[in-house]
């Protein structure tokens, strides 16, 4: 799977029982439309962190690099 | 600084700080302090030069430039309109235009969930702020030297507590990210830099700081607020803040906080639920026959604006819609409510606005909410040939509610929901599902 099918069937899976992956569009607002809250994205970082092997220190981080699943990708394919 | 009639004392009492005490913090944000003379630039900066009533919406996010907007509009005498995060530009327009004459000397409109499939507006005036900021600033001593953390969004009535008492009283005030709120790293890492002397928070504020060892020796006050805090999180109290007197407050939007109860964090785990305590120096409280709480606090709004069908504000007594108990010794404590309405995080939301949101669209035949275990669940009945998906259930939802009121899960269902005896649809039957589903 690339990391596109990866990060989407997660978000899919995790927040959106009842939808498949196909349907959620790369650019849903996943923030503004509720999807994941401040407490879902602790739990997608955790994940991120173990599917990626990535060290993310919450302290340098924003929400804005987790509103969409493209800008997820792009926040893993770049560390 | 004009000094006109109307302006409130705690407006007047920040611009006289930002006179006399220039140099001093008036917030830390983002790793920098603002001085009170620079607050006050900002603010002089934010004016438009004349004295004018009316209302300005302020929808930025929270930091010192947005708050010195709000002062700057205070100044001049306008009411400032406060919307929950995510007011879509639709809904923010409908809002304004309901609340364009709010009453005399209102300095905040802030914004409940209502049960009509609109928010309900509340218009908070100078005089009732002010009661409250004396009492806030006797009660925990806020002055110059208190570094008070500010958690809440600025439209929540939190705020008139860690923000605006702390800017009256010359205090320094802490602002939290909302976007990084429940990130344990960021928020130990505020807490341990800018030592804050007054913490004041949802439960969920003490839950993200205990997911780390730290403790906050600088604090000396801890306000546990807007939801009930269990017995396993009051007993993390004494080990985060080592030296803070613990209390329990309980308010709402229309008349700020009117009880309170001092608690022992080391004795919290013996008991099971956290009374509200007794009710603050000048409120009036009564029980109905049914256990309801009505109070009448020296801080409380005259009324919504607009349209009041359920009554709530009866006369002096505004009925809350919680049900409470009162034990021998005088404690209160809260029992559950008589309406729809639920806690998500801290929030309030109705659930009738919820489902009245998305029964206005054409394609929505009938639509359930429900809370379970703190989240709302969405079940939207509609016809197969409309084409829902939850997915566009949910971006209907973003465009009709505030982010908070939001559904965690929505279903989209073809078949009629299950409806009881009397005709009403059967929420009991909808949530025994989602808990079966989850089990």
């Amino acid at each position: 799977m690339n990391t596109t099918t990866l990060i989407t069937t997660f978000i899919t899976d995790q927040y959106l029982p009842g939808t498949s992956p196909a349907e959620l569009d790369a650019d849903y607002d996943l923030l503004a439309n509720g999807i994941i809250d401040s407490l879902g994205l602790l739990r997608l970082i955790d994940w991120l962190q173990g599917e990626f092997t990535l060290d993310i220190d919450d302290k340098d981080l924003t929400p804005d690099a987790f509103r969409s699943v493209s800008a997820i990708c792009s926040f893993v394919e770049g560390r | 600084m004009d000094t006109s009639q109307g302006i409130p004392n705690f407006v007047r009492a920040i611009w006289r700080h930002a006179e006399r005490q220039p140099t001093s913090p008036a917030f830390l944000h983002d790793g920098e302090a603002v001085s009170y003379g620079q607050f006050a630039r900002l603010a002089h900066a934010a004016m438009t030069g004349s004295q004018a009533a009316g209302l300005m919406a302020v929808t930025e996010p929270k930091s010192p430039a947005t708050i010195a907007e709000v002062l700057a509009c205070l100044t001049e005498g306008r009411s400032v309109l406060l919307p929950p995060a995510g007011t879509s530009a639709v809904a923010l327009a409908a809002l304004c235009e309901r609340a364009a004459d709010p009453p005399k000397e209102t300095c905040f409109v802030l914004t409940t969930s209502g049960s009509t499939g609109t928010p309900k507006l509340v218009p908070l005036l100078g005089r009732g702020v002010d009661n409250f900021i004396s009492w806030a600033a006797r009660q925990f001593g806020i002055g110059p030297r208190s570094v008070v953390l500010n958690y809440a969004p600025l439209n929540f009535d939190l705020c008139l507590l860690d923000v605006w008492a702390t800017l009256a009283r010359g205090g320094c005030a802490v602002l939290v990210d909302a976007g990084r709120a429940v990130w344990p790293g960021y928020l130990s890492d505020l807490l341990a830099s800018t030592k804050p002397t007054i913490v004041q928070g949802v439960p969920l504020l003490y839950q993200v700081l205990a997911k780390r060892d730290l403790s906050f020796g600088s604090t000396g006050h801890v306000i546990l607020t807007g939801d009930h805090a269990p017995a396993v999180l009051r007993a993390r109290l004494s080990a985060l803040f080592p030296a803070a007197r613990c209390y329990n407050i309980y308010g709402c939007t229309e008349t700020n906080d009117s009880f309170m109860h001092e608690f022992n964090p080391t004795q919290a785990d013996h008991a099971q639920a956290l009374p509200i305590g007794q009710p603050l120096p000048g409120v009036r409280t009564r029980i109905g026959d049914d256990g309801e709480l009505s109070v009448c606090t020296p801080f409380q709004a005259p009324g919504y604006i607009g349209d009041d069908p359920t009554g709530r504000f009866d006369g002096a007594w505004f009925r809350t819609g919680d049900l409470v108990r009162r034990e021998p010794s005088g404690l209160v404590y809260l029992t559950g409510r008589n309406d729809f309405q639920v806690k998500v995080r801290g929030t309030r939301v109705n659930l009738e606005q919820v489902e009245q949101a998305l029964t206005s669209v054409d394609a929505v035949l009938e639509a359930a909410a429900v809370t379970h275990d703190g989240r709302i669940h969405l079940t939207v009945h509609s016809l197969p040939e409309a084409g829902l998906t939850p997915l566009t259930v949910r971006s209907l939802c973003a465009e009709r509610l505030s982010l908070a009121m939001i559904p965690s899960s929505i279903a989209v269902v073809s078949t009629p929901l299950p409806r009881t005896v009397t005709g009403k649809i059967d929420r009991k039957q909808i949530l025994r599902d989602i808990e079966r589903k989850a089990a």
